[in-house]
């Protein structure tokens, strides 16, 4: 009924409003029936959602994620915070407490937070944390069939408050398909999935909550959704931090970058989730209301991912690293952090993104050795790394920015990153020759005498940052000699770089946790035993299709140690070394989300100054923010 | 009435042809697309969150099953047109297990109630203003009027649209930039629902009305221009017959034949969406769709919203086609 009278409204009236030109009207129409000052809007990154009245999100890809459900609706065992976390980086959510394995890593048991009720008033226990686990492996289409039904043998409830996983095989990382970075397997309602015949063909509307918000109303065309604080957000687990701010979120899509610059000044969207550096920029000067991570430049919050020039591993011209490292040596970061986001990135010459607490986990203990590491050339040995890059970028912006630039070197090393290989044309020059290669004239060849051709395979428009950055990489290989090009992927990309058709790309396979130094959210991935051969589609996350004999050692030692091992840490610095030496992949910078904050209504939000939360706002993490927001008065 | 029944046939035969080509060749472009719908989804899953490369594998061929892209191309080919005889698309491939009919029609009234109206009220304005300028050539505001026809005309729309944007979303925050309509209006069919939709279609259709009246203003002015000097204007004038006469029955009744046939190609062109139009000014409908559709690999969606896209121009000419003999004596003696 709904569905028919828009679809009569909009045929009736589309367009011939011309004649009807309203009355001078302060707000442009975004909202109806909603108090401003209590309402949170949000973009949301997906745009405007196709499958709009989905919500059953243990179907694979069928709706929306990041529409507010799973940062205001869903819950699950535990999060992990990117930043520095309300009390901690370590949540336990549902869970009471840290999970609990056995001696050879086979069991893992839970305890539950009591007290913890759906928002239709039925206590969450053990039974809803069993019937998730069970239901996706009876039903092996769901979104974490696969992942469940690999490691689980027997799922049990010894009591309502506690949950006995045992496992198929050893595995000491199990809890983190049940933890929280950016998302996790969440908790269904037992209650309501237990009446659903088929799982994957219930669309789970209207939800019901174990979040401290319950849906409110939703766009049918997917534009937005409402989520209202619930009458008894105390039985919820969030309440232990406070009391939320907002009574009701909009997730919203607010249309291309322009338009959420045009949205937030005009104080109609709140949190933007990204927009180009120039977008930023502009907001910086021309919103007194908009605030950043950073108070002044670089502004973005760098997320724990790391945009790197991957190479295909594969490929013959890449399995020298020789070749690797020539083609690193070649790039001027300076340059390419200019050309990517105006100067506003945060560089890092190690395989870990510069944020969270890698930092003082790996970058900073590790400077000496990269100062002190020697690559051989073939004629003589050079130390290729300069720890001064980042405070360089910042000298370079600072008669344009002024103020805005840090001047403090631990908030130049945040804010920029620190040390980077610097350019060495004529160390590269003799890696090439090592390797064989030759230079005729201006241009080199490869050991069998064709030019050296590398393709560079970027995505395009929709991620404008690392095309430039690939260009600005391509730029400067051609200038020393070699036969670079740009290849546009667009939509393609996804389906290149899991087939390995590419000889270079920008794009990442490192993505950690951030606020926990555990490496092996992405690390396990990089096993030699998950290398597909050519031609056969590759699991994320190793898309470099590169293995070595002493990382496999490491990823089987943190294998058998626990998450919070200290261990974990020096088996983490001994890949960066690998990583270093070995050069599968050159890695450039966090991937920095210029994420930007209305204050006009709120205040409160999480900056560097405050990290107690990623603010992006399709991680599921975000939900700190509403209990740390308060209204401005 | 022979002439006219074997007409007919021939041109729904042509009709039919024209549709079948028409899907097959959508078929085959969108399965030779090198984006792989299971890809796209494992992609969505996992760049965020903790993925086990066995799971993927496992998830991979779930995947496939699911989607039906495991058959034989033969197979998987007769499926669809077994579909296509249903009007059933099929799911779509993004939005698993929605059927792709679903999401057309939901999109589908958006586009057609923002495009029929805009195309028809572009139509009869240019038309309208190009038939007195190429009538009454001394009138100096028809003269201005054609100058910023002429000026708006090859002015590219998607400049035109973000100036709009920028004018009355941000310096001047009358309109709405972006949505159908309003949030949180409520379900019933209202007048408030109803004003906000208007409100919310003026900056698209405003759009799509200033670049487009130019084309129709200066076609339907050169039309009357060269008209305007036939011996039946010139001697009608001569016998004082009254000139609004002159302008409606003689002159724009003669010069409307290739108009006519102009707006009905816009009107079956309709169908594919205004995609830079619904791109810009985040409206619902079939382009957005379309472009979404194509990102995801989502064969399904793509190949529905091209089929309703063939079948609706393919219609309006066959309309055009059969309408003609009536319209204009000498296609029936051709």
């Amino acid at each position: 009924m709904r569905l028919k009278g828009t679809v009569l409204a909009a045929i009736l009236c589309g367009g011939v409003g011309l004649a009807t030109l309203p009355g001078a009207v302060a707000a442009q129409g975004l909202f109806a029936n909603l108090p401003r000052n209590e309402t949170l809007i949000l973009e949301n990154p997906e745009g405007t959602i196709k499958n709009a009245g989905w919500f059953n999100i243990w179907a694979i890809n069928a709706g929306s994620q990041s529409n507010g459900l799973q940062q205001a609706a869903l819950d699950t065992l535990w999060y992990i915070d990117p930043n520095r976390g309300l009390d901690g980086v370590w949540q336990n959510s549902l869970a009471a407490d840290k999970p609990q394995y056995n001696a050879d890593f086979t069991e893992m048991t839970v305890k539950l937070r009591p007290g913890i009720y759906w928002s239709d008033g039925v206590e969450f226990t053990a039974a809803d944390v069993v019937h998730t686990v069970t239901t996706q492996i009876k039903h092996k289409n769901m979104r974490w069939s696969a992942a469940l039904a690999l490691n689980v043998e027997a799922v049990e409830a010894p009591d309502p408050h506690t949950v006995l996983f045992k496992l198929k095989k050893p595995n000491s990382r199990f809890h983190a398909l049940f933890t929280v970075r950016w998302n996790a397997v969440w908790i269904m309602p037992k209650h309501v999935f237990e009446k659903v015949e088929d799982p994957l063909k219930f669309d789970f509307n209207k939800p019901v909550s174990l979040g401290a918000y319950v849906l409110h109303t939703f766009d049918p065309d997917g534009r937005w959704y409402i989520w209202r604080l619930r009458e008894d957000w105390q039985r919820t687990t969030l309440a232990r931090y406070g009391t939320p701010g907002p009574k009701y979120l909009a997730y919203v899509d607010p249309g291309p970058p322009d338009k959420r610059v045009i949205a937030q000044m005009n104080h109609e969207l709140d949190v933007i989730h990204d927009v180009a550096p120039e977008g930023m920029f502009t907001l910086a000067k021309q919103s007194k209301s908009s605030v950043a991570w950073f108070k002044g430049f670089p502004y973005a919050h760098p997320d724990p991912t790391l945009p790197a020039l991957i190479f295909n591993g594969q490929n013959e011209l890449f399995k020298s690293r020789d070749v690797r490292w020539a083609l690193a040596l070649l790039i001027d970061i300076k340059a390419v952090s200019m050309a990517s986001y105006r100067g506003a990135a945060t560089i890092s010459a190690i395989g870990i993104p510069p944020t969270g607490r890698h930092p003082e986990s790996y970058h900073e203990p590790l400077q000496d050795w990269l100062a002190n590491f020697e690559l051989d050339t073939g004629k003589r040995k050079v130390k290729p790394y300069d720890r001064g890059i980042g405070q360089q970028i910042a000298e370079m912006l600072r008669p344009s920015m002024g103020d805005q630039i840090p001047s403090d070197p631990k908030a130049i090393a945040a804010a920029f990153g620190m040390g980077w290989w610097k350019a060495d044309p004529q160390a590269a020059a003799e890696l090439l020759e090592k390797a064989g290669f030759k230079k005729v004239g201006a241009n080199w060849q490869t050991p069998d005498g064709k030019p050296f051709t590398v393709r560079v395979v970027v995505e395009g428009e929709a991620r404008p940052v690392m095309t430039r950055a690939g260009s600005m990489i391509v730029e400067q290989w051609r200038r020393a000699g070699i036969d670079a090009k740009v290849d546009v992927a667009q939509g393609t990309l996804v389906t290149r770089r899991a087939a390995g058709d590419f000889d270079t790309l920008i794009s990442w396979s490192v993505e950690t946790w951030g606020g926990h130094q555990d490496l092996s959210f992405f690390l396990d991935s990089w096993h030699s035993q998950f290398v597909a051969p050519a031609g056969a589609p590759q699991p994320p996350r190793n898309w470099q299709r590169w293995s070595h004999p002493d990382l496999d050692k490491i990823i089987e030692e943190i294998r058998k140690i626990g998450f919070d091992d200290p261990k974990g840490i020096e088996l983490g610095r001994e890949y960066v070394k690998i990583a270093v030496r070995e050069m599968p992949t050159i890695p450039l910078m966090s991937y920095n989300v210029f994420t930007v904050m209305d204050t006009t209504y709120w205040t409160g939000y999480p900056t560097a100054a405050d990290p107690y939360t990623d603010p992006v706002p399709n991680w599921a993490n975000s939900r700190a923010m509403f209990v740390k927001l308060k209204p401005k008065s | 009435m022979r002439f006219y029944v074997t007409y007919l046939a021939q041109r729904l035969g042509q009709f039919l042809l024209v549709v079948f080509i028409g899907i097959n060749l959508t078929y085959l472009i969108t399965h030779l697309t090198p984006i792989d719908p299971v890809e796209q989804s494992i992609a969505a899953v996992t760049s965020f969150g903790n993925t086990s490369p066995e799971a993927i594998g496992a998830m991979r061929q779930s995947l496939r099953e699911l989607y039906g892209l495991t058959g034989a191309p033969h197979e998987q080919y007769l499926a669809f047109w077994r579909r296509i005889a249903t009007a059933d698309f099929g799911p779509s491939l993004s939005a698993f297990p929605t059927p792709v009919s679903t999401l057309i029609a939901r999109a589908l009234p958006w586009t057609i109630g923002l495009l029929a109206t805009a195309t028809l009220l572009t139509w009869v304005l240019g038309n309208l203003l190009g038939g007195l300028a190429g009538y009454y050539q001394n009138k100096t505001s028809l003269k201005v009027l054609a100058i910023i026809a002429m000026g708006l005309h090859p002015v590219p729309y998607y400049i035109v649209a973000f100036v709009l944007l920028v004018m009355f979303g941000y310096l001047w925050p009358l309109l709405p930039i972006a949505g159908g309509k309003a949030m949180n209006l409520g379900d019933q069919l209202n007048l408030t629902i109803v004003l906000s939709i208007l409100k919310h279609s003026i900056l698209p259709a405003l759009s799509l009305l200033l670049v487009g009246l130019g084309g129709w203003f200066l076609g339907m002015r050169s039309l009357v221009s060269n008209i305007v000097s036939e011996d039946y204007v010139v001697y009608a004038e001569l016998a004082g017959v009254d000139r609004r006469r002159i302008l409606t029955s003689y002159v724009m009744r003669n010069a409307l034949l290739p108009q006519v046939t102009g707006l009905a190609l816009s009107l079956g062109a309709i169908f594919n969406g205004a995609i830079i139009t619904e791109q810009v000014f985040g409206y619902p409908g079939v382009g957005s769709l379309l472009v979404s559709g194509v990102y995801a690999g989502d064969y399904g969606l793509v190949l529905g919203v091209a089929t309703v896209s063939i079948i609706g121009v393919s219609t309006a000419v066959l309309i055009i086609d059969l309408l003609y003999p009536l319209l204009d004596p000498r296609v029936r003696t051709a």
